[in-house]
């Protein structure tokens, strides 16, 4: 305790310097900034930024780099309420609830919901990695292909409580995510599958194309049908601020949001997004009124936002003591570090503690920062709404074409976001819910390459799913899910939760 | 053009020449990323661009060499479609270990191997990438048989490598190195002829037996065929001016690169044609493609 103790205070002596708090205020600017604009991720920010890091300290230059990466966290949940945009990955579940609370004129309660869950997560969870990042990263050493494979095996099964309406159009949808998830290069033998000769398609479709398509494009389609309702969802801006029925509901959301997205995020590949939707499910599965999830229940927000920000900042875990990326920002953060002549390992944290420590107490500061910076924002942002959507739409339009195409520099990305956009638009005609579809995408391919994996490091021994503790675990608790959802006596409380209206 | 995303090695590097670039050639120099099919799409992009001297390409081992051999219908043709400016960057491969696997060497290795075939796994970053072809020719030259388990990049591969789920791998030195010193893994041999300042105790492949043995990760700078020749010396003037830089050469070592061996754009073109025909060869081998 006293080294943790000690730890701290070295930390926040090197984060309340006042160029270290002037660099965290920049990245957290640049990270609502890009997270508010959809598309433009992180990813290409901190890419463009690295150049600058050459002339900062190592201290400074992570600190900036981590500033954007949380930021845009907070900006990302921005656009999925207000306009059911996810502007950052982890925020596709926040469209759900959030933009359905938009509507109801609602906005300003969800954002500050959104913003103070974030916070609120982003607390706990540094205060996890000042206490136990180094025993955490083992825990993630243990989760192995067949580990990985069960979990999402686990999820997939949760998530079928995401859909509000037909079970079966959630699980047609959830297929056909997996399908459009095995575009591109086989991990295993090189084969190019569903790729018809377009050397564009090899790498597979970019996850924030089809987010921003199915959510983006195809609502921007609908509401260009829809006259009048438009109207009346401007006209609605009531309360800016959530009431204590909001707090109330919410703050046990937050709890275990923040628990959830804690542990996922530790996990390289994706944690982080996984403990959204998990949060999600989570939060429906306990409510007392779950026919409220997808008709702006707050605790659809308050949730989800917790966990993507927990889990964003535990994702740090296993780059900072094992000198693994658990994902594209971390590798870039490793970048950075390299391009300072630091290489960034298990030594780290014995050899450079200022670094350390110094970047999760500035983590601590980036947060506070965030949440002073967004509140005071919300009153602005909800007036965003009133624009006229003959303005607002084109913008946006534009706005996503050139995220999508900064994300790889190709044309073809934005041709690809426009057929999901059609796509979209085609699904919410026929009530189908995009949600589903993404985490199928997301999920789908994780789990083809853990299984073969899995498979190929068993010699093709599938007891090996059952005979590992962690993988049998979630084995069994996949089994317990799929009965309780499938015998006919808990049916008609199935029921209760999957449908929405009648 | 980087033909890959941004913040992986190639992309910092180019980040880095570029900024001295800037500077030297008093004009901005502006990094774009176009990844895609391991490299081919931005790589292919400079092959057709206009040969003006402003679009340059950070050609690499996998999009002049390995690529060409691994695809069918290769859109371009990596000796004669470009002109080979510096070789920039030269990072050997480590055959490291898992802790938990009974082998101090080479030889200890190979024994393992020969003693239960099939038992050991090795790992790499992608199906034909320079750890997959350099185990494909340990165990040709040594007559073992392992299980090739392809990642999708090297981080996951080590973190397995690390837990002791994969037993080895060949991984660059630049992602290997911590794990090496904070003793996570332990290095058994360099995959260069020359052993490697990093590591001076760490004996090559080739003196542990296993030979010929000589692959290294390398990239460089690139222009499209047709660009003239004063830009061409121009640009490998700089370049190689700058990697002299002692700010450069310091980061050059932490991705745990050697100053280049090649400094001539001649000697770049020699040395790009005689690494296709190496892999062209390597890769008909193992067997390895991609349709």
């Amino acid at each position: 305790m006293e080294q943790i103790l000690h730890n701290l205070v070295i930390g926040f002596g090197v984060a309340v310097t006042p160029i270290h708090l002037f660099y965290a205020l920049v990245g957290c600017l640049l990270g609502t900034l890009i997270g508010v604009l959809p598309g433009i991720g992180p990813v290409a920010t901190i890419a463009m930024l690295l150049p600058i890091t050459f002339n900062l300290s190592p201290v400074a230059a992570l600190i900036m780099l981590a500033g954007i990466y949380y930021g845009a966290q907070y900006g990302g949940s921005t656009t999925a309420i207000l306009v059911n945009i996810p502007g950052e990955s982890s925020s596709v579940v926040t469209c759900l609830d959030g933009y359905q609370m938009a509507r109801q004129g609602r906005a300003g309660p969800a954002l500050a919901v959104a913003a103070l869950g974030s916070f609120f997560a982003g607390c706990v969870a540094t205060l996890i990695i000042a206490v136990a990042a180094p025993p955490l990263a083992e825990v993630a050493l243990k989760f192995g292909p067949a580990e990985y494979f069960s979990l999402m095996v686990f999820g997939l099964i949760a998530a079928t409580v995401l859909a509000h309406g037909s079970l079966i159009k959630a699980i047609a949808m959830v297929v056909w995510g997996l399908l459009f998830g095995l575009v591109g290069t086989d991990v295993n033998s090189g084969v190019l599958r569903f790729t018809f000769g377009v050397p564009e398609l090899s790498d597979g479709i970019g996850f924030v194309i089809v987010a921003m398509g199915m959510f983006g494009t195809a609502e921007i389609v609908a509401n260009i049908e829809m006259k009048e309702k438009r109207e009346i969802f401007t006209s609605k801006v009531k309360n800016l601020w959530p009431t204590k029925d909001d707090f109330k509901n919410s703050w046990a959301a937050v709890l275990r949001g923040t628990a959830l997205g804690s542990m996922l995020g530790i996990l390289p590949g994706g944690g982080a997004l996984l403990a959204s939707f998990g949060a999600y499910s989570l939060e429906k599965k306990v409510s007392k009124h779950p026919e409220k999830f997808g008709k702006g229940a707050i605790e659809g927000v308050a949730g989800p936002e917790s966990a993507n920000n927990a889990g964003a900042q535990t994702s740090f875990i296993p780059m900072l003591t094992l000198g693994i990326p658990s994902n594209a920002v971390m590798a870039l953060m490793i970048g950075a570090l390299m391009i300072q002549g630091i290489a960034p390992g298990p030594q780290v944290m014995n050899e450079k503690p200022e670094l350390f420590w110094g970047l999760i107490a500035s983590m601590w500061v980036g947060n506070l920062m965030l949440v002073v910076l967004n509140l005071p924002l919300i009153g602005m942002w909800v007036k965003l709404l009133t624009v006229p959507y003959r303005y607002l739409y084109p913008s946006i339009l534009v706005f996503m074409a050139i995220g999508v195409y900064s994300l790889s520099n190709n044309p073809f990305d934005v041709l690809i976001m426009g057929v999901f956009g059609v796509l979209g638009y085609i699904c919410a005609k026929l009530e189908c819910e995009p949600a589903p579809m993404i985490l199928g995408f997301i999920l789908g391919p994780l789990m083809e390459e853990n299984l073969r994996r899995a498979m190929l490091l068993s010699r093709g021994d599938p007891t090996v799913f059952f005979t590992k503790p962690i993988s049998a675990g979630f084995m069994i608790a996949s089994i317990a899910l799929l009965v309780v959802v499938a015998l006919p006596a808990i049916r008609k409380k199935r029921e209760e939760v999957f449908v929405e209206e009648g | 053009m980087v033909p890959y995303a941004a913040g992986g090695p190639v992309d910092l590097s180019a980040r880095l020449i570029a900024a001295s670039l800037q500077q030297a050639l008093a004009q901005p120099v502006v990094v774009e990323n176009k990844p895609g099919a391991g490299g081919n799409i931005g790589a292919d992009f400079v092959a057709k661009s206009a040969p003006d001297g402003y679009t340059l390409v950070m050609g690499a081992i996998a999009t002049h060499a390995i690529n060409p051999a691994l695809y069918p219908k290769f859109p371009y043709d990596p000796v004669r479609d470009f002109r080979h400016i510096a070789l920039l960057v030269q990072v050997p491969n480590v055959l490291v270990v898992s802790n938990d696997l009974p082998a101090r060497s080479v030889a200890d290795l190979i024994r393992l191997a020969k003693a239960e075939p099939g038992r050991l796994d090795f790992a790499s970053g992608s199906t034909g990438s320079t750890g997959h072809l350099a185990g494909e020719l340990f165990k040709q030259l040594t007559g073992t048989y392992m299980v090739h388990i392809p990642y999708k990049g090297s981080a996951p591969a080590v973190a397995d490598l690390i837990a002791g789920r994969v037993q080895l791998m060949f991984d660059n030195l630049a992602s290997a190195l911590p794990q090496i010193q904070a003793g996570k893994a332990r290095a058994l041999a360099v995959t260069t002829a020359h052993r490697s300042s990093f590591l001076p105790e760490l004996p090559t492949l080739e003196e542990a037996g296993v030979r010929p043995f000589d692959l290294t990760t390398w990239w460089g700078l690139m222009a499209p065929a047709g660009t003239p020749q004063p830009i061409v010396d121009r640009l490998a003037a700089e370049a190689s001016k700058a990697l002299l830089a002692p700010q450069l050469r310091e980061r050059w070592r932490a991705m745990g690169s050697e100053p280049p061996t090649i400094k001539t754009p001649a000697e770049f073109t020699a040395f790009v044609e005689h690494e296709r025909k190496l892999y062209a060869e390597l890769v008909k081998r193992s067997g390895a493609t991609v349709d």
